[in-house]
């Protein structure tokens, strides 16, 4: 890093977002220094092998084929054939979308809800509202309500709207989508980018090695800025303007400070304003990930399956390899389960070979012998999967939405952003605010 | 990872769960394939900044010379499009094969096509070169084989003096030995003599460069004042690319159009450099069209047989494209594009 007696910009995280920022700014001739707490980058976006040949990720990952190419590693892809999602009830698979469509109560209601939402002129007033409103009373309470308000944790009447209106897709686009996926032989992305618009050009790819990748290629270069294991302590604020920030004890002067940790650690971050106070009370829905290894494939009757019923424990399964094949050796499979729950609960604490005992034993309903086919788990967590969006603190999401109201700091990335995007939007917005961050420098 | 802050408890648990247990991360390895290209990211060459959306995702569909995926971008400021990143220079030997048709474009491969190509740009060229005097000086940068300096030199007048500027070391050979004056490098770098020339050409060269300004810069300089630039290429204001822009688009010629322009952008790069707009006025132009359906029946697996139906030797898409550009042509959309620029006097 050449200063030319210039302030570096920090950035706070080497995850997708963070690293989209400083390739941005490295191509801008803008210095800066990236903080990462852990120690790699990648964050979210991680892949994790066992060493005998599984791999996987927080959680399933999707990327598409523009992603890959925007950041230049299309030539390590492989294209995803087959992606599909299946509702399980009652014993039975819904897939979606053609399959709950067929469904006579869910489609009557729905056309019934959105007759009705056309006259109704008032905004809905919370999640629950939301979906019955656009889905129709049958499929908000036989699905869409208990499975949000299973990755939430809270009632869905204490949800904001917004979960709604964050939803991907029409469903024309999503049955255009899925047509085209059809006749491609493409694993079309339908509900994996929001900034850009999805078309049946756009497909789900998957890194040779794993997601890792993307990360990789971006900090390639940058690595001289980049510091592993400095968790950023404190962003100094002085008259509304961000000034420093100090790492490992040490001070720093910035110009700017661009961060990616999630919005109620970053409001203990700031130092010397009260502006970000309201932030502290966002809440992220901690999760659980168990990656359970099978004899066999093809176990699940679609590559995620979402469970609604509240008998279980968790809200989805995904089979990875019946997209990405090459995730698992021949004739194995993985099976990811996210549960939903809080740090230090039950299901928090339960080790590893409890965790998987606990799955199995809700697994039997869909795959015969399960118990006979396990192979064992890897279990992942994280305390921020998704940001909640309680109607209690709305007014401040929507304020914070624009702005953080401080001069030079700038909070990005998934949980930054305090938003339900995946990676694509995260990049394509990371390069938004970078821009208007070079501009700003520029001044 | 051990201080004892609020914060960094939360990052502990994200990163060390299960101690023990904990999987390792994967490092990505593969083997190097031999065509991974070192693709750079570039911004938009008129505005200079980077503001700019994603339009087309697709690959190299004509020579698969890499495995690589390619994006073409639309600067939200001007609209011009982009491929972003796009290959290094370095890359540049990978990405032009040696079947490349700007080097193969010979009446052995392309018969009547070649015949009929040779007698309408003749008559274009010829047009471009009205009022010029007897012993004009006549520069095409980026002549390739030297195909319209050869027109030049059998249907134009005795003594204009013909040179041509190409960076590929294959096609200058070639030139060379149908003994055309070409100089092998970049316009920009060549020392070739200033306010020397009447006439320059880029014929479907400034969607092949890097920096169009750079380019159009040195040519500036290079010509009289008062003498012009015709400066032919793919036209984004257009039917075909409208339909075909989100993938098979054959004006995109992943991964060679680096710069794509419409009558707006090449307006607006014209001013950027200091060159008055004389005239600008679309052309009419079957390739783009014959491509963007062969790039899609190609990516759809169809049948060679097929596809082979839609190419540049095959003559009856060739002619049956034509006249379905010239209607386009008569609204003002034609598939290519021609301005003539003028160094102001
Ligand atoms: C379960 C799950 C499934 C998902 N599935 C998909 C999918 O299929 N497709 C898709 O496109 N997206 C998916 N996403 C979203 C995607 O993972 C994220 O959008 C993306 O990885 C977020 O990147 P980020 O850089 O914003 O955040 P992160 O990856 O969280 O990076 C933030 C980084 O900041 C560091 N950090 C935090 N605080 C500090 C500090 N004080 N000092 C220094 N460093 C700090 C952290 O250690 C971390 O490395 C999924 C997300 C989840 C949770
Ligand atoms: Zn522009």
């Amino acid at each position: 890093m050449s200063l030319n007696g210039k302030k570096p910009v920090a950035i706070i995280g080497g995850g997708l977002a963070g690293l989209t920022a400083a390739a941005q700014l490295r191509r801008h001739g803008a210095p800066f220094v990236l903080y990462e707490a852990g120690p790699k980058i990648a964050g979210l976006a991680m892949t994790f092998s066992d060493g005998d040949g599984f791999s996987y990720d927080f959680g399933a990952h999707f990327i598409t084929n523009r992603l890959a190419a925007a950041i230049g590693i299309g030539s390590k892809c492989r294209t995803v054939r087959y992606y599909g999602e299946t509702v399980f009830m009652d014993g039975r698979t819904y897939g979606y979308p053609f399959g709950l469509m067929r469904v006579p109560r869910f489609a009557f209601k729905g056309v019934v809800a959105k007759a009705a939402a056309f006259k109704k002129g008032n905004a809905p007033q919370s999640a629950a509202e939301w979906y019955r409103r656009n889905y129709g009373s049958a499929m908000a309470d036989e699905v869409a309500i208990p499975l949000t308000e299973a990755w939430s944790g809270v009632a869905a009447d204490k949800l904001s709207p917004a979960v709604g209106d964050s939803l991907p897709g029409s469903i024309s686009r999503t049955i255009m989508l899925k047509l085209a996926s059809r006749l491609t032989r493409r694993a079309v992305a339908c509900g994996y980018s929001r900034e850009m618009p999805e078309t049946p050009n756009v497909w789900h790819v998957y890194p040779e090695g794993g997601l890792g990748l993307l990360c990789q290629r971006l900090a390639s270069g940058l690595e001289e800025d980049i510091k592993l294991e400095s968790p950023v302590e404190e962003i100094l604020v002085e008259d509304g303007r961000v000034v420093a920030v100090r790492a490992k004890g040490f001070e720093q002067e910035v110009s700017a400070v661009v961060s990616t940790a999630p919005r109620h650690i970053l409001a203990k971050l700031v130092k010397g304003t009260d502006a970000l106070q309201p932030l502290s009370r966002f809440r992220y829905r901690p999760m659980v990930f168990v990656n359970m290894r099978f004899q066999g494939r093809g176990l699940l009757p679609d590559v995620v399956i979402w469970t609604p019923e509240n008998k279980y424990p968790f809200f989805r399964l995904t089979e990875t390899p019946l997209s990405m094949p090459w995730l698992a050796p021949e004739g194995k499979t993985l099976i990811t389960v996210d549960i939903g729950c809080n740090v230090g609960d039950e299901t928090w604490s339960m080790d590893e070979e409890q965790l998987g005992e606990f799955c199995l034993g809700h697994l039997e309903d869909m795959i015969p012998n399960a118990r006979q086919k396990y192979l064992g788990c890897r279990v992942l967590r994280t305390p921020i999967a998704y940001p909640v969006f309680l109607n209690e603190y709305e007014a401040d999401r929507q304020r914070f939405e624009l702005s953080t109201g401080v001069e030079g700091l700038y909070s990005i990335g998934r949980n930054g952003e305090f938003s339900h995007i995946f990676m694509e939007d995260v990049y394509w917005r990371t390069m938004k605010r970078t821009r208007q961050l070079v501009a700003s420098l520029d001044r | 990872m051990s201080a004892p802050s609020s914060h960094s408890k939360f990052m502990a648990v994200t990163f060390k769960v299960n101690e023990q247990a904990a999987p390792a991360p994967v490092v990505p390895q593969f083997v190097e394939e031999k065509a991974s290209l070192s693709l750079e990211s570039v911004g938009c060459c008129i505005c200079e900044t980077d503001d700019a959306e994603p339009l087309g995702v697709g690959e190299d569909f004509e020579y698969n010379t890499s495995p690589e995926t390619f994006l073409a971008m639309r600067c939200r400021q001007c609209s011009l499009v982009y491929l972003n990143p796009r290959p290094s220079l370095a890359d540049l030997d990978c990405i032009y094969p040696e079947n490349y048709h700007a080097f193969q474009f010979s009446e052995e491969h392309y018969g009547l096509v070649y015949k009929v190509r040779r007698r309408l740009e003749s008559r274009r060229a010829l047009s471009w070169c009205k009022g010029l005097d007897e012993d004009a000086r006549i520069l095409d940068v980026g002549c390739g084989d030297g195909f319209h300096l050869s027109l030049l030199r059998e249907f134009g007048r005795p003594g204009w003096r013909l040179e041509g500027v190409d960076n590929s070391q294959r096609a200058v050979e070639m030139a060379a030995r149908s003994n055309l004056l070409v100089h092998h490098g970049s316009v920009e770098h060549l020392d070739l003599p200033l306010a020397a020339y009447d006439l320059a050409f880029l014929i479907q060269t400034i969607e092949h460069v890097g920096d169009p300004p750079g380019i159009l810069k040195a040519v500036l300089k290079l010509l009289k004042p008062g003498g012009r630039v015709v400066i032919v290429t793919d036209n984004t204001d257009s039917l075909d690319f409208k339909m075909f822009k989100g993938r098979h688009w054959g004006g995109y010629h992943f991964p060679r159009h680096w710069n794509l322009f419409n009558p707006k952008t090449i307006k607006a790069l014209a001013e950027k450099v200091g060159f008055e707009v004389e005239s600008l006025k679309t052309v009419v132009s079957p390739v783009n069209w014959v491509y963007s359906i062969r790039n899609t029946l190609m990516d759809m697996g169809a049948p060679r047989w097929m596809t082979n139906r839609f190419s540049l030797e095959s003559t009856v898409s060739l002619s049956a494209f034509t006249a379905f550009d010239m209607l386009h042509q008569l609204a003002g959309k034609g598939a290519l594009m021609r301005a003539i620029l003028k160094r102001p006097v």
